[in-house]
């Protein structure tokens, strides 16, 4: 203990008397300035083109210095270097910075004032937690002397940031202000990415310092250890097993996760599975790392995924796990999870997914686009075509089987208008390449199953929290991070209801939004739920009798092309001219109400349990419906 | 089902605002109960170190201490399984 003690002690003397690279200093190094002002500008040097945030007391300092450094420092075409774009409460722009985050990969910023202000972004930073977006989150806090007085917009940022955020950093000493900013970003963005909390009192953001222009906290443990796994090479041993494993398979499937985008390994995996032939099916938050439309492809798996990606993994005998955990939605019973297979690898950056539901049969801890590419390497380096070999010309025939045969399908002849009908027209146009957003609940589930996915990061939805009013703000975040992509917000009227506000939001920057609302009067998902597992009693979930004029109050808000769809017959010709609107449009669809989201797995069901409705084919009989249970959600 | 033993951790910490709350809270949040928590300063001031017991199988306690290593400010997690 004393010897490893001495070893951290020297890395802690060494990055905080670390000079500044030579040669490299910062053009305002040593300028006087205050806490605010260097706050702005380690954001403006980390990169920072846009950020989000409402104003108070208590971060009014920063917000002043943004002002100021706006108006000294134009763009050529005399736009803001640093636009603060203010949404009408602080959970919406902590979702247009997760937005902004997942649509771009980089990090996205929020600046919000003390108490309110900072408790109204718990959700986001939770969200993005669970989601692993990287985020930046600036809080005004009140004065040093009075943290825990109960004074004015006072709350416990740091104690209820710590358990939600990968990290939190309360700011007592100003002179480590600057340090420990430009640490925040680096621990947003490194490793397993996530949301950092920084909890500024506003006597700090006062006073007087003196840029240094360099230098970081000293975060030794954390550091060491993700200079552990980012380096972390798999050897010849681990891909020989990983091969040997491979060889005995005949009917292999990889299940990728967010970790593929996250960790930029989409065209790693696309050329791991051009060389060896793996089908693929994603989680719904890996939607987009593999192209949904490739013959390989099986869209996503689980709950809610498509039955011929669930009946695959029933009949794999090998599964590669990439950046994926084995949440309760894909494997609600794990020891039921891809019964038949023989040997489970799991690559992912995070040493505590590895084994945490799920044991499996090879791992390795490291990054997943040099894992996948050192894969590759060994594969063409030892002869290791199967594809090429035909080796799984009977695999891939059963694949293509179960894709026709367990289709998505649903009721055309019905007089109503079918949701997914609605999606399938956007897609028809959009050709599985713009940026889709959604709040959670049924319309989710139906956007995640009828769209199309190219590449990555044109899925942005509220996975592991399920947070409904993530897609509006998240919309609005996603055109400033894209802004000649068509971003379109699917969304329920439940969700939308729960962050209307930003309506407001997308006149007010004229952003090009387009907004789909498909309205179904309730709660779709709960409304199935109840019906399903409490005996059709719609608690609260039947919003029929609800007034609300969802055109009228776009209107209000400013929208031009504002439509209410309620016949079958006029869909294809208003969806093709809502898309061709130059500007921000919303456009409501009275959906039939009945309609469900299949296939299901019920919870705490295996896939073989897997409830595919009157419209996609089963392949058995769902056996055991009687033995769902209402407690198990 | 692994038999539940006593587990003693050491856990050395960044002396950070909020960081012995945040090892608390992890522990808390799986459920588990510390049977003991000694919390001591070391010859530099910057570090504290932590002596925690707690009961689980060894499997859940593997998981733990995985977690625990990706807080922040922890610097090194040693765990030695007592005798039940």
């Amino acid at each position: 203990m004393p010897r490893n003690r001495n070893i951290v002690n020297a890395q802690l003397m060494n990055t905080k008397s670390a000079p500044a690279p030579a040669g490299n200093l910062h053009p305002l190094a040593a300028k006087s300035m205050s806490g605010a002002e260097v706050i702005v500008q380690v954001l403006a040097d980390e990169g920072v083109d846009v950020m989000f945030g409402y104003s108070g007391g208590a971060i009014l300092p920063v917000y002043d210095a943004v002002f100021r450094y706006n108006a000294t420092h134009p763009n050529d075409d005399g736009s803001e270097p640093l636009p603060l774009i203010v949404p009408a409460n602080e959970q919406g722009a902590g979702f247009m910075a997760a937005g902004y985050a997942r649509a771009s990969g980089k990090v996205g910023v929020a600046v919000v004032t003390s108490g309110p202000g900072a408790t109204n972004m718990v959700t986001p930073v939770r969200d993005s937690m669970a989601d692993s977006i990287p985020m930046v989150v600036i809080c005004g806090q009140v004065g040093v002397a009075a943290i825990g007085s109960d004074a004015f917009q006072e709350a416990p940022v740091s104690t209820i940031m710590g358990a939600c955020a990968k990290h939190v950093f309360l700011v007592t000493d100003a002179s480590l202000l600057e340090s420990t900013l430009r640490t925040a970003f680096e621990i947003a963005r490194s490793g397993r990415p996530g949301p950092v909390v920084v909890d500024v009192p506003k006597d700090v953001q006062n006073t007087a310092l003196t840029f240094l222009g360099h230098g970081q906290l000293p975060i030794p443990g954390y550091r060491a250890r993700l200079r552990n796994v980012e380096s972390a090479h798999l050897d010849d041993a681990g891909c020989a097993s990983f091969f040997e494993a491979l060889a005995q398979a005949e009917r292999p499937l990889i299940y990728a996760g967010g970790g593929v985008i996250a960790s930029a390994a989409a065209e790693a995996l696309r050329a791991f599975v051009a060389d060896f032939g793996l089908p693929v099916t994603t989680t719904l938050m890996g939607l987009g790392a593999f192209d949904t439309t490739d013959p390989l492809a099986l869209h996503f798996l689980g709950m809610h995924g498509t039955a011929y990606a669930n009946y695959a993994v029933e009949d794999c005998d090998f599964v590669l796990t990439l950046g994926a955990r084995f949440d309760d939605r894909v494997a609600g019973v794990p020891d039921k999870f891809a019964p038949g297979a023989k040997f489970i690898a799991q690559v992912d950056i995070d040493p505590a997914e590895i084994g945490k539901v799920k044991m499996v049969d090879w791992h390795h801890i490291g990054d997943l686009r040099r894992t996948l590419e050192r894969l590759r390497e060994y594969g063409a380096a030892h002869g290791i075509h199967p594809r090429q070999d035909g080796r799984y010309a009977a695999w891939h025939a059963h694949i293509a089987e179960l894709k026709r045969v367990h289709a998505l399908n649903y009721d055309h002849d019905s007089e109503l208008i079918q949701p997914y009908a609605v999606i399938e027209a956007i897609n028809r146009i959009t050709d599985g390449r713009a940026v889709i957003s959604t709040g959670v609940g049924q319309h989710q589930m139906w956007a995640a199953q009828y769209f199309d996915f190219r590449e990555p990061r044109h899925w942005l939805s509220s996975g592991s929290m399920g947070t409904m009013g993530f897609g509006l703000p998240a919309a609005i975040g996603a055109q400033f991070a894209r802004r000649d992509a068509t971003v379109i917000d699917i969304d329920g009227d439940g969700s939308i209801r729960m962050n209307l506000g930003e309506l407001e939001t997308v006149t007010t920057y004229g952003l090009p939004v387009k907004i789909v609302l498909l309205n179904n009067r309730g709660d779709g998902m709960v409304r199935q739920w109840q019906k399903l597992f409490f005996k059709g009693r719609f608690a609260s979930s039947d919003k029929s009798l609800h007034t609300k004029d969802f055109i009228k109050a776009v209107q209000a808000d400013g929208f031009t092309w504002v439509r209410r769809l309620e016949r079958k017959e006029e869909l294809a010709d208003t969806i093709a001219e809502f898309l061709a609107f130059d500007g921000p449009a919303f456009l409501e669809v009275m959906i039939d109400p009945d309609a469900g989201v299949y296939p299901m797995v019920g919870p705490g069901m295996s896939y073989a349990q897997m409830i595919t409705g009157d419209f996609i084919a089963s392949r058995q009989h769902a056996a055991g419906d009687e033995t769902l249970r209402n407690d198990m959600f | 089902m692994n038999a539940v033993t006593q587990h003693t951790l050491t856990i050395m910490l960044q002396n950070e605002t909020g960081a012995l709350v945040r090892v608390a809270g992890l522990f808390a949040s799986r459920s588990y109960n510390i049977d003991s928590l000694n919390v001591a300063a070391t010859a530099d001031p910057a570090i504290s170190k932590l002596v925690l017991s707690i009961r689980g199988d060894d499997q859940a306690v593997v998981q733990i201490v995985r977690q625990t290593r990706k807080l922040i400010d922890v610097l090194e997690v040693s765990h030695q399984a007592a005798v039940a």
